[in-house]
């Protein structure tokens, strides 16, 4: 890294980050809305197993997009 | 044939000056307030046909950082309240119902994110670079360490595992001081601060273990970053990395009430 100050500062998402916050936080409503609070929250807890068992594969030398691991 | 939805990304201030957005991409104001929508379509994103969708992780991918992208352009000018993922009315009156009913959560939760952005923070520790950097200041890790280097036979084996033990416990024990030492000061050049789950090494995308995983509400994010870079510079020889995320939409520092 070329700057000496900020040695091991990286900037980095995974998709991990952004589905921890835009399925797990934010404003959350009930009512009037198409899809059901626990649906969601459904959908959620899925993407973390399949992100897991995706990158279990990925480590394994399987490169998968997250696409592919529900077909 | 199809009808429309509502999608509703987040809430600003109304009105909020220009955005630089997508271009279907709509404010529906009500009031002070506005929601940042864009029209979908029911067939794609009514209740029957959404939890199809559900199944689906590429369009869930696709629509996540959808999601994320409209919020981060209106980031980029002002405050935005982030809504969870799939928020879908079926009409704009219902868009501008919700808004009135809620206006006075909804104001004074900007208000306490008003001109502040979310950075998130994340430190794991290298084991090679602790066992070469932050073990060897642990006098009995380094009398051991001269002690294997010169052992031979079994009892190089027996003191080279008993070694690696004492440096596995001394990892751990810097690990969740390391921990507490960032969150406290890091809290100290933020106005709050949450420490999230530990995502572990499958799900990091990192084989060093995670010690901590916060993220910050900031105003003056030069500062928090000064801050960071310093607490780099001090760790870092021990073995500890940091990771830094964002700005995100404060969406772990939306106010209780409105999240369920």
């Amino acid at each position: 890294m070329s700057s000496d100050l900020r040695p091991d500062l990286r900037q980095q998402v995974t998709l991990l980050d952004l589905v921890d916050r835009v399925l797990n936080k934010g404003v959350v409503l009930s009512g009037d809305i198409t899809l059901s609070v626990a649906d969601v929250d459904l959908v959620y807890v899925g993407l973390r197993v399949l992100l897991a068992s995706v990158a279990t594969l990925e480590e394994q030398g399987m490169p998968v997009a997250i696409g592919d691991a529900l077909r | 044939m199809s009808a429309d939805g509502w999608y509703l990304y987040g809430v600003v201030e109304a009105p909020p000056g220009p955005l630089d957005v997508e271009p279907d991409v709509e404010l529906v104001t009500e009031g002070p307030l506005a929601g940042v929508t864009s029209r979908v379509s029911l067939d794609e994103f009514g209740d029957t046909a959404l939890s199809e969708r559900l199944g689906d992780a590429v369009w869930l991918e696709e629509n996540i950082r959808r999601h994320e992208q409209v919020l981060e352009r209106v980031l980029a000018s002002t405050t935005v309240l982030p809504c969870r993922f799939c928020t879908v009315y079926r009409t704009e009156a219902d868009v501008r119902r919700f808004l009135s009913e809620r206006q006075d959560q909804l104001t004074a939760a900007l208000a306490e994110v008003s001109g502040r952005v979310e950075l998130g923070v994340k430190a794991f520790v290298d084991p090679e670079r602790f066992a070469a950097g932050g073990a060897q200041e642990n006098e009995q890790i380094r009398e051991l360490t001269a002690q294997t280097a010169q052992a031979e036979g079994g009892r190089a084996y027996l003191e080279s595992r008993r070694l690696e033990r004492l440096v596995g416990d001394e990892r751990a024990r810097f690990g969740q001081e390391a921990a507490s030492q960032l969150h406290s000061r890091l809290l100290d050049a933020a106005e709050r601060g949450v420490l999230l789950d530990l995502q572990r090494p499958e799900l990091s995308g990192r084989d060093e273990e995670m010690v901590l995983n916060g993220a910050y509400l900031v105003s003056d994010r030069p500062g928090f970053e000064r801050e960071l870079a310093a607490l780099a510079a001090e760790l870092s020889s021990r073995g500890l990395e940091l990771e830094l995320t964002g700005p995100w939409p404060p969406y772990n520092f939306v106010s209780e009430e409105l999240r369920g």
